[in-house]
């Protein structure tokens, strides 16, 4: 068996692969998003019987993962914690139903948060969905976890959560590499409409069903927390995830061995009996787990317990081994209470080139002093402009944009509305909400940004492109055909990098929302971060001529990373400038020029 | 060994942080890494942990416990001096990208060196874009950092050179071989500086 130092994404796709899983399906989204891609990249190297794809969403994700395991096979999905919640309608009918080959479900939670909106616990939604869930310590132990989830899902006829954090899934180590074989198993599906079509009448069954299933799941050796330190002194903590490595480093750095440590690796259902006997053993016991209150709860009293119930673990946030540290001085009494503000980052911004800035600039132009409802992807930066107001979620941005026409509608001076979404997140989330405006009559000019690829997460395909893995030729699907089939009567296709036709594209499509309601932009540039696109365009020379006068505009407006204040006027920082030339535009005295390079 | 390497988006940390960890893997040691993906792809700050012993349990460095500070932008060393030993060593390449008040003309870029000397007295300044331009590419500035690097780690350069050779594509490989060495020998003429 050998070695080699693994990211825990990648740890995850090899477990799945050494597991036999025949489908693997995912949307792309940080902390997962390299799972898939390993998956893809082991089942092309070992040419394995697997089908993988990057689906439309996670919904659409799961379904085909479960359809596959109700055919007796094992099957594997993941996506990040809040995927899940598009997901969650078809996850928890699942969870009465069962299934009947290993469906583990892997879920990458984001605390902090580092590229979320959220810090919602996966594994407080599995208690609610009534899954069994995982919670990993490191790379390794989330690939031998994937064998046991699978092991489990069988075992008990139940879906599987795994459910890895950031610093789980971006962690790096060594790692014993299993064993990748292609492991066939034909379909069987064997139909049993009172299961897999169940109406409400058998679903009481089937709940019951799943009662059963969790209490003999809670009297699994799993269900346990275990011992892993026994200490001399009457305190105990017990902990799951990423915080019981950083309860190992802070207690080898203190001399200290009063303090025994409990693990469990799975944070639900736990066994009860064993935490009553825990608690009988000492005096007090602390919960270290991200986010959320899970292990604590499953504790019939609490009145020893300390954790995120009596605040002595803070109520959000990551723990990060200081956090860890500060608790434990405080849990022992040893130590001041104190959690420092994070130190403030340097703030992202949309990359230098990037076809989306130029399309901000063009819609703050084409409709002044809007209501702009955007999206979730890269071009959420366009925040940095002005040119983005609003962020909900996957598809929010029409419905949004849906919301405040009808909430303006025949008030004086009501504002142009203009709605900005990805091409991935359109076709994500972005057609019931297209087609809800469509019908109800609102007015508002939606704006496509279609750079080709889920740029964001690392530029994986989307439908228009027609491949949903490498080495997968599908059909394309078409946006303008999409929109036209959901009833928007014009849609116009405008590459934003010409900055005066985009303006002019924006105010006619504007002006047209007074008679067809819903007016479509497809604003069309590859992502620059496609080195075969980016090579067939355009380079210019970027000069700042005299006329410069420092009014900052272009630096407000336009918020390029290349352009900077300098002594005596705007400098370009030459070694990220693209040479896109979008920028001309972008001084109102024209001091900033564009001679070509290459064309 | 608990080493941090500081800087933005686009500079190749995430690359160098694996070397590192690859070289300090073949010298036997257990390896975790941890870095922060995400956002930082656009522009913003990237930082990565490396750290290696006989165990290690976390991928995640406690504060007070950094050996080195390693940083590819000036300003993104003050972030994490709460992360250094009393004698740690701090490695900056000089080079600056301003953050948005600055360039905007609200504040001055800082004098990171004077907030760095508080914490340590092991401070090496490096021009590694300056090497790497010197040897046409500037995105091998990472390697010129890891040579500086590896004179304080592992004396075996073979490893070094042979994990940089195996994690990039033919066409950069020798310079990048250059490159490291390049760093290497900037640090042994640099000696009198930085404690």
């Amino acid at each position: 068996m050998s070695e080699n130092i693994l990211l825990g994404n990648e740890a995850i796709g090899y477990g799945i692969l050494a597991a036999g899983a025949s489908v693997v399906t995912s949307y792309p989204g940080t902390p997962a998003s390299e799972i898939l891609a390993t998956v893809m990249r082991l089942v092309s190297e070992n040419d394995l019987h697997v089908h993988v794809e990057w689906s439309i969403n996670e919904k659409t994700a799961f379904e085909i993962a479960f359809a596959n395991s109700i055919a007796g096979r094992r099957s594997a999905v993941s996506m990040k914690q809040v995927g899940l919640n598009v997901a969650s309608d078809a996850v928890i009918s699942a969870s009465y139903m069962g299934v009947k080959g290993g469906l583990v479900l892997v879920v990458a939670d984001d605390p902090g948060p580092h590229s979320s909106q959220t810090e919602q616990d996966t594994r407080l939604f599995a208690m609610f969905a009534k899954l069994p869930v995982l919670d990993p310590s490191s790379p390794q132990e989330a690939m031998d976890m994937v064998q046991i989830a699978f092991e489990l899902s069988e075992r008990y006829k139940t879906p599987v959560i795994l459910r890895p954090t950031t610093r789980v899934c971006h962690a790096r180590q060594v790692v014993r590499l299993p064993e990748i074989i292609d492991n066939y198993t034909p379909p069987s599906f064997e139909k049993d409409p009172f299961r897999w079509a169940a109406t409400p009448g058998p679903r009481l069954r089937l709940h019951r069903e799943l009662n059963e299933k969790l209490k003999k799941m809670a009297s699994d050796d799993l269900a346990s927390p275990s011992l892993i330190l026994k200490g001399k002194g009457k305190l105990a903590v017990i902990s799951s995830g990423v915080a019981y490595a950083y309860l190992r480093d802070v207690l080898g750095l203190s001399t200290s061995r009063d303090i025994s440590v409990y693990k469990a690796g799975m944070a639900y259902p736990l066994n009860r009996d064993s935490l009553d006997r825990i608690l009988e053993r000492y005096e007090r016991v602390l919960v270290l787990e991200e986010t959320e209150p899970v292990i604590e709860l499953q504790f019939s009293s609490r009145q020893k317990v300390s954790g995120r119930l009596d605040r002595v673990v803070p109520g959000e946030g990551e723990l990060t081994p200081d956090v860890v540290r500060r608790i434990l001085g405080i849990f022992t009494g040893l130590e001041d209470y104190n959690i420092p503000e994070p130190a403030s980052q340097k703030r992202p911004s949309l990359c230098p080139g990037c076809a989306h800035r130029a399309a901000f600039f063009g819609i703050k132009w084409g409709a002044p002093k809007g209501i702009y409802t955007s999206d979730i992807g890269c071009y959420t930066l366009g925040l940095n402009l002005g040119a983005v107001d609003t962020c909900l979620c996957m598809g929010a941005s029409i419905s949004q944009a849906c919301g405040f026409y009808h909430a303006y509608k025949g008030e004086n001076n009501a504002p142009p509305i203009v709605a900005t979404i990805g091409d991935s997140t359109f076709f994500h989330a972005g057609v019931p909400p297209t087609i809800n405006a469509v019908v109800t009559g609102a007015r508002f000019v939606l704006v496509v940004l279609d750079n080709g690829t889920t740029a964001m997460t690392g530029n994986q395909p989307t439908p228009a492109i027609g491949s949903v893995a490498n080495d997968f030729e599908g059909r394309q699907v078409s946006i303008e055909q999409v929109l036209k089939g959901c009833g928007v009567k014009t849609v116009l296709v405008e590459d934003p990098y010409n900055v005066p036709n985009f303006i002019k594209t924006v105010k006619k499509a504007r002006k047209r929302t007074e008679q067809e309601g819903v007016v479509a932009i497809v604003a069309r540039h590859p992502c620059i971060r496609d080195k075969d696109a980016l090579a067939g365009q355009d380079v210019y020379s970027i000069q700042i001529t005299d006329r410069c006068n420092k009014c900052n505009y272009c630096i407000d407006e336009f918020e390029c990373p290349a352009l900077y204040m300098g002594e005596s006027k705007v400098e370009v920082d030459m070694s990220i400038c693209i040479g896109c030339g979008v920028c001309i535009h972008a001084c109102p005295r024209r001091a900033i020029v564009a001679e070509p390079i290459r064309r | 060994m608990n080493v941090v390497m500081a800087g933005v988006g686009g500079q190749g940390i995430i690359l160098a942080s694996d070397i590192l960890a690859e070289v300090a893997m073949r010298h036997g040691y257990d390896v975790k890494k941890s870095e922060i993906h995400g956002m930082a792809q656009r522009g913003g700050s990237v930082m990565s942990h490396i750290r290696f012993s006989e165990k290690v349990f976390s991928p995640v460095i406690p504060e007070g416990e950094c050996d080195i500070l390693l940083s590819f932008e000036e300003l993104e060393t003050a972030r994490y001096l709460d992360f250094l030993r009393p004698d740690a060593w701090v490695l900056i390449n000089r080079y600056r990208l301003p953050p948005p008040t600055v360039s905007i003309g609200k504040e001055m870029y800082p004098e990171v060196e004077g907030i760095v000397r508080e914490k340590t007295r092991r401070i090496v300044f490096v021009d590694a874009g300056d090497i790497a331009l010197s040897l046409g590419n500037k995105r091998v500035l990472n390697s010129v950092l890891l040579g500086v690097l590896s004179t304080l780690l592992e004396p075996d350069t073979d490893t070094w050179e042979q994990c940089i050779a195996e994690r990039l594509p033919e066409k950069v490989r020798d310079v990048n071989i250059m490159a490291f060495r390049m760093g290497r020998d900037i640090r042994q003429e640099n000696k009198v500086r930085g404690g």
